[in-house]
Order: structure tokens, then C-alpha cells, then sequence
């Protein structure tokens, strides 16, 4: 087992831990769940907006991560593996679920994290007008600034042209920047 | 766009999940982890997307399909046709056949009827 300071020894050791995985060694599947659960996670809570919707998200993707374990040929494309399907399951609850018309970022959103977050009013503020985006689009921002996959791999991930990410991407930032000035978050000056 | 991008960049930093998360992960899997299925890659980073064909095959399909389904309706329609026709021939045949014979008879009866009766010799004159 590991603890939360020691990815950078699991990374180091991610071959033999995937390959003990496969073997069927809890304890080191568990160690790939706390590699990447804070990613698969977040991807959850910035789609749905809700704590536990993310976390009974996360949980599901790692389950499928266990069936498909023996799929998968190195950690990077496990980590690749995982944004996808968490994104991708993600859109499809909430397209499905009733909470997809409402604004899905409860009060409970946290986005601040354990190091601590300079300017807690506007991460939470552009969280919630980041929830305001289609499922699609959402995704998309969330793939590119959070995991900060690039273009292409977006693409891939959400089954996408590379010209609609790009444009997905483009009118996102507009919108997002007039929601801010509209906001008062920010004047246009500042974001000019 | 940047200061946006930037303020993005800050605002969505991973979350951790609460305490104890993969310890719920780990009481939720099976006892027994099933076997790989046969296509492993598809999922992941560089396996090749569709072509644009992809998405044409399932019509594609259905009209090839269409299109047999014509030729054999119309390929089971001629031979049905060509059969009745065989048949109309077999039964015109065999009703001039039995026209021939009918005539034939008739041709007989007709002579054994006007045929002239044969004179009768002294004898049997004689005996009646």
C-alpha cells in the first residue's frame, strides 16, 4: 500500500505495478486507484457537480478498470483509459439523469484542493459557469484545463473531430468570458 | 483568452475523493476478476479511429440488401412465369392432341355412316 505522498515511487514502479495488478494483487489495484482517483473524481465532480454523484461515478469507472485491467498494456494508457471512460460516462448520466437541466453544481462543490487555492470566490464562480455548458462542450473544457490532454486526445477521448473540440473549446472561452464580465467577476479590461 | 485559461487552469485543480474512497473501491470489486475480452485497445490512446466509411456501412448494407432482395423477387417471379408458360404450352398440346383424335374418330364415323351398303350375292338372296 501507499500513501498519499508516495506517487512518485509508484510512478517509478509503474510497470511492475500493473503487471502485479494483473496478477491479481489487491493491494497494488489499490494503489493504482490512489494514482488516479483525484483525476477520475474531479472529471466526475466538475461534470456533475455533485459530491457523491462523483464519487458513485469514480467508483464505477474503477470497477470497469478492474474487468479491463488485462486490456491495457501501460500505466499511460491506464490514466488515458480512465479520463475517457469517466468523461464519457460522465455525458451519458448526464443526459440521462433528471439533474442534466438543472444547474449540477450543488454548494457542497469544492474546488480548492490541498494546496490551497489563491482565489476561491472565482474558481468557484467559473466551476459554476463552467456547469452551465452542454454535457459535450463541459467535458471538453474539463479534459483540456484539468487533465490538460491536448487537442488530439481529446478528440480520441470523446469520439470527436479535432475541429469541433477546437471550436468547442473556442466558443466555451467566449462564453465564459462574457459570463465573467457578466458576472463582475473580472472587467473586460482585465481579461483584454 | 489567456487570463480565462489561466483562471480555468487554477479553478479546476483535481479534487481528492473523500477519505477512504479506494478502501470502498476495493469492498466493491468482484471476488474474482473475469478474463480480458478479445478487443483490448480500442479504448485507449492511438488505436485508430473509424474511417468515414464507418458510418455509411449500416445503410450501405440494408440498400446491397434491398437491391438482392429485388433481384430475387423478380429472378422467382420469371421462373414462375416461364413454368405457367411451360404448363399453357403442355395442356395446348395435349388439347389439339385429343382435337386430332376426336376428328379421326369422327372422320371414321362419318365414312361408316355414308359408306354404301355392299350388294347382296344370289345366294343370299335365295335364303331370305
Amino acid at each position: 500500500m501507499i500513501g498519499a505522498v508516495n506517487f512518485e515511487t509508484v510512478k517509478a514502479e509503474s510497470a511492475a505495478l500493473l503487471t502485479r495488478a494483473r496478477q491479481g494483487d489487491g493491494s497494488a489495484f489499490a494503489d493504482l486507484v490512489r494514482l488516479h482517483q483525484a483525476s477520475v473524481f474531479s472529471i466526475g465532480l466538475r461534470m456533475l457537480g455533485r459530491r457523491d454523484a462523483a464519487e458513485d461515478l469514480a467508483q464505477d469507472v474503477f470497477l470497469q478498470l478492474y474487468r479491463k485491467l488485462d486490456t491495457l498494456d501501460s500505466l499511460e494508457h491506464l490514466g488515458f483509459w480512465l479520463r475517457r471512460v469517466a468523461a464519457n460516462l460522465a455525458i451519458d448520466w448526464l443526459r440521462r439523469a433528471s439533474w442534466s437541466n438543472t444547474s449540477p453544481l450543488h454548494e457542497d462543490f469544492e474546488i480548492a484542493d490541498e494546496r490551497g487555492e489563491p482565489d476561491p470566490l472565482m474558481s468557484r464562480e467559473l466551476g459554476r459557469l463552467l456547469g452551465e455548458l452542454p454535457p459535450g462542450p463541459r467535458a471538453v473544457m474539463v479534459l483540456r484545463y484539468q487533465e490538460d490532454l491536448d487537442v488530439a486526445d481529446i478528440a480520441i477521448a470523446l469520439d470527436m473531430p479535432v475541429n469541433t473540440v477546437k471550436s468547442h473549446i473556442k466558443r466555451s472561452l467566449t462564453a465564459l468570458r462574457g459570463k465573467m464580465i457578466g458576472a463582475q467577476l473580472v472587467t473586460a479590461e482585465e481579461l483584454s | 483568452m489567456n487570463d480565462v485559461e489561466q483562471k480555468l487552469r487554477r479553478a479546476l485543480r483535481p479534487v481528492s475523493p473523500p477519505e477512504g474512497f479506494a478502501d470502498r473501491v476495493m469492498r466493491a470489486l468482484p471476488e474474482r476478476r473475469p478474463s480480458a475480452d478479445v478487443v483490448p485497445l480500442d479504448i485507449v490512446r492511438g488505436a485508430p479511429r473509424p474511417g468515414p466509411w464507418h458510418r455509411f456501412s449500416t445503410p450501405a448494407a440494408l440498400a446491397a440488401s434491398l437491391v438482392l432482395a429485388v433481384f430475387a423477387g423478380r429472378h422467382v417471379a420469371v421462373q414462375r412465369m416461364e413454368a405457367e408458360q411451360r404448363a399453357g404450352l403442355a395442356a395446348s398440346r395435349e388439347l389439339m392432341q385429343a382435337l386430332r383424335v376426336t376428328s379421326q374418330k369422327l372422320d371414321l364415323a362419318y365414312e361408316a355412316v355414308h359408306r354404301p351398303a355392299p350388294k347382296a350375292t344370289p345366294e343370299e338372296e335365295n335364303r331370305s
